[in-house]
């Protein structure tokens, strides 16, 4: 008789184990050797095989070993050529994928990690530095101590929680409401179940205490340097605020109306209310010591060189406001916009009427998601999102997907060719090319290519284009501040290169990015120019942590922040998040393992900051 | 054809060829060690490799499919590199004990290595290890297993599954390892292995051996292309012979076999050659003491001489009878019904088809015009649509016909199985008619019925070569699928089904076997099963036709030499004076007109005095015939008995004079397989002791008893059979040896044979529809013998076990006699399985063990006839067909009952 699979069977059993493998992978620690992980991707490879041909079931073993010597200490040069040669030829004689991909595998580790291969033959050990971290502290790229405030937040001291924060951060409201909390990517929680809703929490904070009211680290004492700030956004901002804790005068030169940046002017009021975005600002403000010169733009109401000139040290934290248009004909058409000018438009309360209009965009960043909901609010009448492949979708998944809840629509393998004016200058439509997917490049991304279909004519009354912003950095390449492609050439010290005393840092030197991203170049930039002004200060901690207790590692669920009903919150520009409970936050903080002090947080050098 | 590229060269190929069928018809060395045709090409060792342009990897030739335009580098440096890597990494995994390993010589890794300069691994290996804590699996008696030695090219694994199609040799996982899961372990009976050995022909190297193969190193040995001796499958081998002892048989591809064998072929047809209790010497019998003390060939030959001629000249020629050997070669039977025509100057010549298809031969005959299988095995079991398998078991009686039958079925061929045991083979039927013994006409009847009534036969095929049509649609109108279902016991929707299924299908033979034979109604089950093929038109097609399995490995060429008391040589009758002028002019004397006894007759005769004198070559009738005590007092009312054999039988204990002949391994000869196909065996080994060549005993014979037979040699024997069989008239061994395949009808020299029979019309003419009714069996169950008895063959033994008896590891694997009952008659005799009960027919009482299951239907119980222990044939019943008088061994009354265990 024939039989259905169990539901028992031997496979459905692997695939829980699988689920917890993944997890595992998931949670992959930083300042891991990358050899042992290879090796375990090459055991998994052995684990794979069918067991049919040679090379892959006899010859992966083989590699294997070699990479066991490489680790033991036992290799030479001749190790490596041998295991290259090895993996060549299972590369070119294995049957199927699993032996292949396996040896090209160990092929691109040889190719990307040669510096880490040297190390361990010449001496027998990892490159220098790599030890294991935290990874939320490690992860966060202004390396805030997550396990900290976390266990502040589960102490019930929101204040204590939000000061921690500020140790490294000056933004708790902001983050708490927009940021990509990158720490909570490797969190080791999900080896057990899932990573913790660390912004959620700090949003739990935030929203508990204002910001307002949480308190400042103390200030040191005053040393008569004076620091100029170009840019009130975030980066520029915690520039500031760490340079006026150390005790430095600083001036911020912006050219709006107010201070905040993309913060203010980018992100849409529904996901960070200004009114909140003030309690972060006003605090900082409240430290003395910062003049805001707002309204005032470099180049027009005063030239950088007189900046330069009056200040010991300057920042550079301009953004990228600038919205792309593409080359091509009508992109100056009427109700062709870029995104980021859009937003602004909006925030600035000059939002256009989009009642009964067919909006479309172009892109699929996090601006493009932020412009296309905002296009919802504005009530047109349908809002289509193209892109030319499912990669382009790189704004957060909870965005897309609040997004369309909100009846945005998304299609994707449709490229933009051209846009089609009408009589009076104003967008028609667009054409689109549809695209069919093509091999992976080199980064891993799929590529995709002009498919034989014709191309498609969609009509539209306006037309966002969400295809990235540059700095307004003219001004300062006239001055002589390097330059490569319109950003700033700055290093990871926030030094601008052969330009003694001029630092910058976030969008202007990266490209659009994040907003913990200008955070933490504001933070390196605050010490370096600390430390080139000649000084090592310090910003001091007032907040004592609570002592860490043993997890019981129970399997728990994870507390999310909950939206309002899509309907609910797609006519208007309220703030769209709901509260998370005292209740879920208390046990939600509980499913912290406090890193910081179990396993490697509590080696020196452990921390990851 | 499409064009592609070798090494620089256009090759022009056939579209379904892969690179290396490609090369290898062009002379191109692609070099290959998993590879085996027709059985694998997995690609495991990666050695064929080729570099085909437009391709970053290389390809295996070997499961590459060539495409035009491929441009194709089958040598390299770096190709050579990796092959050698590739010996290197699987030496890395496999035992060096190449000094007493089996495989030595013939060690398809070896000669790799030894070609590529690889004489050790450079790499420490992974399975060793594992492999190490492994058992060698060796329990089966004939096959071992030494994971340490294989190389996982799953060869065996392969063959098992897709040409032996048994499955019980299966892949299996050790961690990240690839094991063999091989059923020669403890508890190997219980696995379902057959031990036919394929799997151990197949293998590269030294992990699967056939354990005889230790006994021998390829290099002290010759190998004999001969045929196999057990069932009538025809299967060609290799005796392998060192010093004059047979040491083991090796496949060859004949056309039956294909490389295949089972388990009688490769480890049972060469033990008995050898045995010790083989006759090495005349033996003449003191009438007084009852003793046999050996004799000289001189005063045997003189002996048995006088006393035949005494007793026909006292009793007249018909009092002396002679029966063939049908294991025995066409040369020897041909030269033994001579010796009965010429010398005893009867017709009375038989041999054992009549005990087994004596009623194919009369039957079809008589409907076709030819007695035999119409089509060859390879042609109905090989893109068929649909197989009609009637009392027949041949995954134990013919298993390499029912191998290759589970290929069919298991690759889309549709199976309907008729018959009462559920074998084997029910398990892949579509359908299964599990009739009751007896009642083949009725099922016959009804499916012709329904093909009738529902207008499913070939009208242009019934007009134009059949008669009777009219007469048998009268017959098998009252034979409503629910009569037929009442006599057969099977569900009437089945029935009418089957017949649709068989009348609809293109390409559908009927096979067939004793199932259908072994009645007192044989022929008429027969002559049914005609009727079927010809109502559907299904004769003189490839696939089709009626298909009789023929038992024994000569029987056919038994009755085609005429060892038949009606018909000479070729079917010749007898009485046809035109016929019998012939051979008088070629024998040159006068011969006997009247037909004679056939073999089943010829024991009353004896019994009434009517036969004197018997002369038996190579049966074992005591044994082999119904009702045992009817025999033996058949065999003690003779005043004169000759046995002419290998072995002192119980049949030879009876004789006045045993001749000591030879087996098929000491001479040459042929046989002629079921598919009519004549077959050469040749000597491969001398005969033992003073036995003599059965051709030089019988030629002596009649030079002793006064007739002038020239001594010949077997090729100048089958010249004199061309010349006078018309049938056989292109037949010689000059032709044979050439490599030709010859099926008769084969008419002169240019003829090729005829490997369809019936072609165009069938050789009556007209096919003859015969109708019949259903009679029930002779003797049916009653109060007193409420079972009805059956008897059949197991896949183990061979006819009276003879030969196989003699070969201990077949012995260990079924050793003892048997009778199956079905679960609900046992529970309610308190009969437990194993348990060793008694068996009791109005003719006899033997004991067996039970064997409680569900293979038999309930009132039903089956034996097999091989074994000493449970004759069956005392049990069986000697009611005889009325045209071919073949006895009715398929049904008799029995009771069964517990042995008490009072005393």
């Amino acid at each position: 008789m024939k039989k259905l699979a169990r539901r028992d069977s031997m496979n459905a059993r692997i695939d829980v184990v699988l689920r917890k493998f993944r997890s595992r992978m998931n949670s992959y620690p930083p300042g891991m050797c990358p050899l042992v992980l290879y090796r375990s991707l090459l055991q998994i490879s052995m684990n794979q095989t069918c067991g049919k041909c040679v090379p892959c079931r006899d010859g992966l073993v083989e590699v294997d070993r070699l990479l066991c010597d490489i680790l033991n200490g036992d290799a030479d040069e001749g190790t490596l050529s041998r295991m290259e040669s090895m993996c060549r030829m299972i590369a070119r004689t294995a049957d199927c994928a699993v032996g292949v991909v396996a040896a090209d595998l160990i092929l691109d580790s040889l190719r990307e990690f040669a510096d880490e291969y040297e190390s361990h033959i010449k001496n027998r050990k990892c490159i220098e530095n790599v030890t294991q971290t935290i990874p939320c502290v490690t992860m966060c790229p202004a390396h805030v101590d997550v396990p900290g405030y976390v266990a502040l937040i589960h102490a019930g001291d929101c204040e204590g929680a939000i000061r921690k924060i500020r140790e490294k951060n000056p933004f708790p409201t902001a983050c708490a409401m927009v940021c990509e909390h990158p720490c909570e990517r490797k969190c080791r929680r999900m080896i057990i179940d899932e990573a913790i809703n660390i912004r959620g929490l700090k949003k739990y904070a935030v929203d508990k205490v204002s910001a307002r009211d949480a308190g400042l680290p103390p200030k040191n004492v005053s040393t008569g340097k004076s620091v100029a700030v170009i840019g009130a956004g975030p980066s520029g901002l915690t520039a500031a605020y760490f340079l006026s804790l150390m005790g430095h005068h600083v001036d911020v030169y912006d050219e709006h109306e107010k201070p905040g940046g993309m913060l203010r002017y980018g992100i849409p009021e529904y996901r960070l209310p200004k009114k909140r975005l003030d309690e972060d600002i006003e605090s900082i403000l409240a430290l003395g010591d910062i003049d805001m010169k707002c309204g005032t733009k470099i180049g027009r109401d005063i030239s950088f060189e007189d900046v330069r000139d009056s200040h010991d040290a300057v920042y550079l934290g301009l953004g990228a406001q600038l919205g792309n248009r593409m080359p091509v004909e009508g992109a100056d058409g009427k109700n062709v916009i870029p995104a980021a000018d859009f937003l602004q438009l909006v925030a600035n309360g000059n939002a256009p009427d989009l009642t009964g209009k067919k909006v479309v965009l172009i892109g699929g960043g996090n601006v493009a998601m932020d412009a296309a909901r905002t296009a919802v609010r504005l009530s047109a009448e349908t809002v289509h999102v193209f892109t030319r492949k499912r990669d382009d979708y790189t704004a957060l998944e909870s965005e897309i997907e609040s997004a369309m809840q909100e009846g945005v629509r998304f299609r994707t393998l449709l490229s933009f060719l051209n846009i089609e004016l009408d009589d009076d200058n104003a967008v028609r439509a667009v054409w689109l090319q549809p695209e069919i997917v093509g091999e992976y490049d080199a980064y891993g991304f799929v590529t995709t290519e002009h498919s034989s279909n014709y191309p498609y004519r969609f009509l539209c009354d306006y037309l966002i284009l969400g295809v990235g912003q540059r700095s307004d950095s003219a001004v300062f390449e006239q001055a002589g501040i390097p330059t490569v492609r319109g950003r700033i050439d700055a290093g990871l010290t926030t030094e601008v290169k052969d330009s003694p005393g001029i630092f910058s840092g976030g969008d202007c030197v990266t490209g659009p990015s994040t907003a913990i991203n200008a955070i933490a170049a504001g933070q390196v930039a605050a010490f370096n120019i600390d430390e080139y002004l000649g000084y090592h200060h310090k910003v001091l901690s007032d907040t004592p942590l609570p002592a860490a207790v043993p997890n019981p590692c129970i399997p728990t669920g994870r507390a999310e922040i909950e939206e309002k009903d899509p309907f609910e919150r797609r006519d208007n520009f309220d703030f769209v998040e709901m509260l998370m409970t005292d209740e879920e936050a208390m046990r939600e903080s509980g499913r912290c393992l406090r890193c910081d002090y179990y396993g490697c947080g509590a080696m020196t050098g452990g921390r990851g900051e | 054809m499409i064009c592609i590229n070798i090494n620089g060269r256009d090759i022009e190929t056939a579209e379904n060829f892969s690179i290396l069928d490609a090369a290898r018809a062009n002379g191109i060395k692609i070099p290959t060690l998993c590879y085996m045709e027709g059985v694998s090409d997995i690609g495991m060792c990666r050695l064929c490799v080729v570099e085909v342009e437009g391709f970053k990897n290389f390809l295996p030739a070997c499961r590459t499919k060539a495409a035009d335009g491929m441009k194709i580098t089958t040598e390299s440096e770096e190709l050579t590199a990796y092959r050698r890597e590739m010996l290197d990494l699987i030496l890395s995994n496999h035992h060096l004990d190449c000094m007493s390993c089996a495989a030595n010589g013939t060690c398809e890794l070896q000669d790799l290595c030894n070609r590529y300069g690889v004489k050790h691994s450079s790499y420490e290996g992974s399975r060793r290890e594992i492999e190490n804590k492994m058992p060698v699996l060796s329990d089966n008696p004939f096959i071992t297993y030494d994971p340490g030695k294989c190389i996982h090219c799953q060869r065996c694994i392969n063959v098992c599954h897709t040409i032996a199609r048994n499955g019980t040799l299966r892949n299996g996982r050790s961690g990240t390892f690839h094991m063999v899961d091989a059923p020669f372990g403890k508890g190997y009976k219980l696995t379902g292995c057959e031990s036919c050995g394929n799997c151990a022909s197949v293998c590269p190297t030294g992990a699967l051996t056939l354990k005889t193969e230790e006994k021998y190193r390829n290099w002290e040995v010759k190998k004999t292309l001969t045929t196999c001796p057990h069932c009538a499958t025809g299967c060609q081998f290799y005796l392998v012979v060192k010093d004059n002892k047979v040491v083991n048989v090796e496949p060859a591809y004949g056309p039956s076999n294909h490389n295949r064998l089972c388990v009688k072929g490769r480890s049972g047809s060469y033990d008995f050659v050898h045995s010790p209790d083989r006759l090495t010497d005349p033996l003449i019998k003191d009438r007084e003491t009852g003793e046999f003390r050996k004799a000289s060939w001189e005063e045997a030959i003189a002996y048995t001489a006088k006393r035949l001629t005494e007793i026909k000249e006292k009793y007249g020629a018909e009092s002396l009878a002679g029966f063939a050997c049908s294991r025995s070669a066409n040369e020897d039977i041909y030269m033994l019904q001579k010796m009965v025509r010429t010398c005893f100057g009867s017709n009375n010549t038989d041999n054992c088809a009549r005990v087994c298809h004596s009623a194919t031969v009369a039957g079809l005959a008589r409907t076709l015009g030819s007695g035999a299988m119409t089509n060859p095995i390879h042609d109905i079991t090989h893109d068929v649509d649909c197989i009609l398998l009637v009392g027949s078991n041949p995954e134990e009686a013919h298993p390499v016909v029912g191998m290759q039958i589970r290929k069919a079925v298991q690759t889309g061929t549709r199976l309907i199985v008729v018959d009462p045991r559920d074998i084997g083979l029910t398990k892949y039927a579509d359908i299964h008619l599990k009739i009751r013994p007896g009642t083949n006409v009725a099922f016959a009847n009804g499916m012709m019925h329904v093909m009738i009534k529902e207008d499913l036969i070939d009208h242009g095929y019934v007009e134009k070569y059949s008669e009777g049509f009219d007469k048998l649609k009268e017959t098998v109108e009252k034979y409503t699928p629910e009569y037929v279902g009442e006599i057969c016991h099977i569900d009437p929707k089945k029935l009418v089904e089957a017949a649709r299924m068989y009348a609809t299908a293109k390409k559908a033979p009927i096979i067939y076997c004793l199932g259908v034979t072994e009645h007192s109604t044989g022929t008429e089950g027969v002559m049914c099963m005609s009727d079927m093929a010809v109502l559907c038109g299904k004769i003189g097609k490839s696939g089709c036709g009626v298909n009789p399995l023929r038992g024994q490995n000569n029987v056919q060429g038994a009755c085609d030499m005429g060892a038949l008391p009606t018909d000479y040589p070729g079917y010749q009758k007898v009485d046809n004076d035109e016929v019998r002028q012939k051979f008088e002019k070629e024998w040159g004397v006068s011969l006997s007109p009247k037909p004679g006894l056939k073999a089943t007759e010829v024991f009353p005769a004896a019994i009434e005095g009517r036969i004197k004198g018997l002369y038996i070559f190579g049966e074992d009738p005591i044994v082999t015939d119904p009702d045992t005590h009817h025999i033996d007092k058949a065999l003690r009312s003779l005043d004169f008995l000759v046995v002419q054999e290998l072995f002192m039988t119980k049949t030879a204990a009876y004789a006045d004079v045993v001749l000591p002949g030879v087996s098929y391994a000491e001479k040459e000869g042929t046989f002629t397989n079921t598919e009519r196909r004549v077959q050469r065996i040749r000597k491969a080994v001398e005969p033992t002791g003073n036995a003599r060549l059965d051709t030089d005993i019988i030629t002596e014979l009649m030079n002793a008893m006064g007739y002038p037979q020239k001594r010949l040699t077997a090729a100048e024997i089958m010249d004199e059979i061309a010349r006078v069989t018309p049938s056989f008239g292109g037949i010689s061994f000059e032709r044979l040896d050439a490599g030709e395949s010859l099926q008769w009808p084969c008419r002169d020299k240019d003829h090729k044979g005829t490997p369809i029979m019936h072609a165009g019309a069938p050789a009556r003419g007209k096919a003859l529809l015969y109708a019949v009714d259903y009679k029930p069996s002779n003797e049916l169950p009653d109060e007193e013998y409420p079972f009805i008895l059956t008897t059949g063959r197991i896949l183990y033994h061979y006819n009276a076990a003879a030969m196989t008896s003699r070969v201990q590891g077949l012995m260990d694997i079924a050793g003892e006699g048997f009778i199956e009952i079905n679960i609900r008659d046992a529970r309610e005799k308190g009969i437990s399985d194993g348990e060793r009960i008694k068996v009791m027919s109005r003719r006899g009482e033997i004991t067996a063990v039970a064997r409680v299951g569900r293979k038999v239907s309930q009132g039903e119980t089956w034996m097999p006839f091989h074994f000493p222990d449970s004759p069956v044939n005392v049990l069986t019943n000697a009611a005889l067909d009325e045209f071919a008088r073949i006895p009715e061994y398929k049904v008799c009354a029995v009771r069964i009952e517990k042995i008490s265990n009072e005393c």
